[in-house]
C-alpha cells in the first residue's frame, strides 16, 4: 500500500506539472528552464566541496582508523543498550552513504535480517542521513563557511535517534 | 567547518596509516575518492535540473504559494525569519513537503533552493538560524517509504521486509522534532560570531 502511493508521487508531480504548462497563459516552460538552468549551476559548483570530502572519508576507510574506533566503542555502547554489532554502522553513518549501506549489508549476512541488532540497525538506517554530506551540500552550495552549530545539533540529533531506535525496537519486537 | 572536517579527517587517517603500516592503501583510496566526487555531481547534476525547472514552474504557477500559506501556522515557529519577511519561505515549503512525502532525491535539491534565497539576503559567510534550522533538518530527514532499506531485508529473506516501518516512521518523527529543537535552542548560543 505504502509502496503503492509512494511509486506514484513523483509521476503525479510530473503530471501536475505536464497540466499547468499546458494551461497556464505565461510562458510556463521558460520558468522550467530558467529553474532548470540554476539547479545545473548548483550542482556544479559542489564539485570541489565534494571532492574534498569523498577524498577524506575515502582516506579513513583505507587508513583502518574506522575499524580501529569500532573495536574501542563496542564496549562502551554495549553497556547503554545498544547491540555492539552494529557499531560499524554507526560509524559509517553520519559520513558516507555507500559505505553505512555496505556496513548494512553485512550485518544482514551475519545476523539475519530478524535479529535484534538487525532490526535496530535497519530503523537506524531508516531514520537517520549521511550528516557531514548533506551539512556540507547544503552550506558549500551558498558559499558560507561560518555553519555556526549546524554539525553540533545535527549530531545530537542521529544520538538521540539511535538510543531512540534501540527502545522502540525493544517495544516492538522484544 | 568544513575545512576544519576535512583537515582532521585527513591528517587523523595520515597518521593511523603510517603507524599501522597502511600507507599504500591509502594512496589509492585517495585517486577513488576524487573519481567518486564526479560521479556523484554528475548524478547530482540531471536531478538539481530536474527539481530546478519543476520548482520554478510550480512557484510561477502560484500552487506552492498557496501551500505555503497553508503551512505557515507551523512553519513560522521553526524557521521565524524566513515566514515573517516572507524570503524563501515558499523554498522551505517545497523543500518540507518533499521531505514529508519522501520523494527520492528532491530534498536536497529543493533544500538548495531554498538556501539560495536565503543567503540572497543574508550576503555573509555565516548561516543565518533558519539555515542552520533547515540543514539539521535535512539530517533528520523524515523517510515515508525506505524503499532501498525494504528491498535489502526482503532480499536477504526477512519474515516480514515492512515491519521495521512503523518503528522507522516514529523514530524519525521524534528525531524531526528533535532537530527543531535543538538547532532553536542552541541558535541563541552560536549567534554571537553572527554579524
Amino acid at each position: 500500500m505504502t509502496e503503492t502511493i509512494s511509486a506514484a508521487v513523483l509521476p503525479s508531480i510530473l503530471f501536475l506539472t505536464a497540466l499547468i504548462a499546458l494551461f497556464s497563459d505565461k510562458n510556463s516552460f521558460d520558468s522550467f528552464l530558467s529553474g532548470a538552468a540554476d539547479g545545473m549551476k548548483s550542482a556544479a559548483g559542489l564539485l570541489p566541496s565534494l571532492c574534498a570530502l569523498i577524498v577524506a572519508v575515502e582516506m579513513l576507510f583505507a587508513s583502518g582508523f574506522a575499524e580501529f574506533l569500532s573495536g574501542a566503542l563496542s564496549g562502551v555502547l554495549g553497556a547503554v543498550g545498544i547491540p555492539s554489532e552494529i557499531v560499524p554502522l554507526l560509524i559509517t553513518r553520519p559520513i558516507s552513504g555507500s559505505a553505512s549501506t555496505a556496513a548494512y549489508t553485512e550485518l544482514l549476512d551475519k545476523y539475519g535480517p530478524d535479529s535484534m541488532a538487525v532490526l535496530i540497525a535497519s530503523v537506524i538506517m531508516g531514520s537517520s542521513d549521511t550528516v557531514i554530506y548533506v551539512i556540507s551540500v547544503y552550506f558549500s552550495s551558498v558559499g558560507i563557511t561560518k555553519t555556526r552549530h549546524a554539525m553540533a545539533a545535527a549530531l545530537l540529533t542521529m544520538i538521540f535517534s539511535i538510543f531512540l531506535s534501540s527502545i522502540v525496537c525493544r517495544l516492538f519486537f522484544g | 567547518m568544513l575545512g576544519r572536517c576535512f583537515s582532521v579527517l585527513v591528517i587523523l587517517s595520515f597518521i593511523f596509516a603510517a603507524a599501522t603500516g597502511n600507507l599504500p592503501a591509502l594512496s589509492g583510496a585517495i585517486l577513488d575518492g576524487a573519481s567518486k566526487a564526479v560521479t556523484l555531481s554528475i548524478s547530482l547534476l540531471g536531478i538539481m535540473c530536474l527539481w530546478g525547472g519543476i520548482m520554478s514552474l510550480l512557484s510561477a504557477s502560484g500552487i506552492i504559494s498557496r501551500l505555503s500559506r497553508l503551512l505557515r501556522p507551523v512553519l513560522v515557529h521553526v524557521f521565524p525569519h524566513a515566514f515573517k519577511t516572507g524570503v524563501g519561505a515558499d523554498e522551505i515549503v517545497a523543500c518540507v513537503s518533499a521531505n514529508l512525502f519522501g520523494i527520492g532525491n528532491a530534498a536536497t535539491p529543493l533544500a538548495i533552493t531554498a538556501m539560495k534565497r536565503m543567503q540572497e539576503e543574508n550576503k555573509s559567510d555565516t548561516a543565518t538560524d533558519d539555515m542552520v534550522t533547515l540543514s539539521v533538518l535535512g539530517t533528520a530527514s523524515f523517510n515515508l517509504f525506505p524503499s532501498t532499506l525494504v528491498a535489502l531485508r526482503r532480499a536477504a529473506g526477512a519474515v516480514d521486509p515492512y515491519a521495521v516501518i512503523i518503528p522507522i516512521w516514529i523514530t524519525s518523527a521524534a528525531g524531526c522534532i528533535a532537530a527543531i529543537i535543538l538547532s532553536r535552542a542552541m541558535a541563541p548560543f552560536t549567534r554571537g560570531h553572527h554579524k
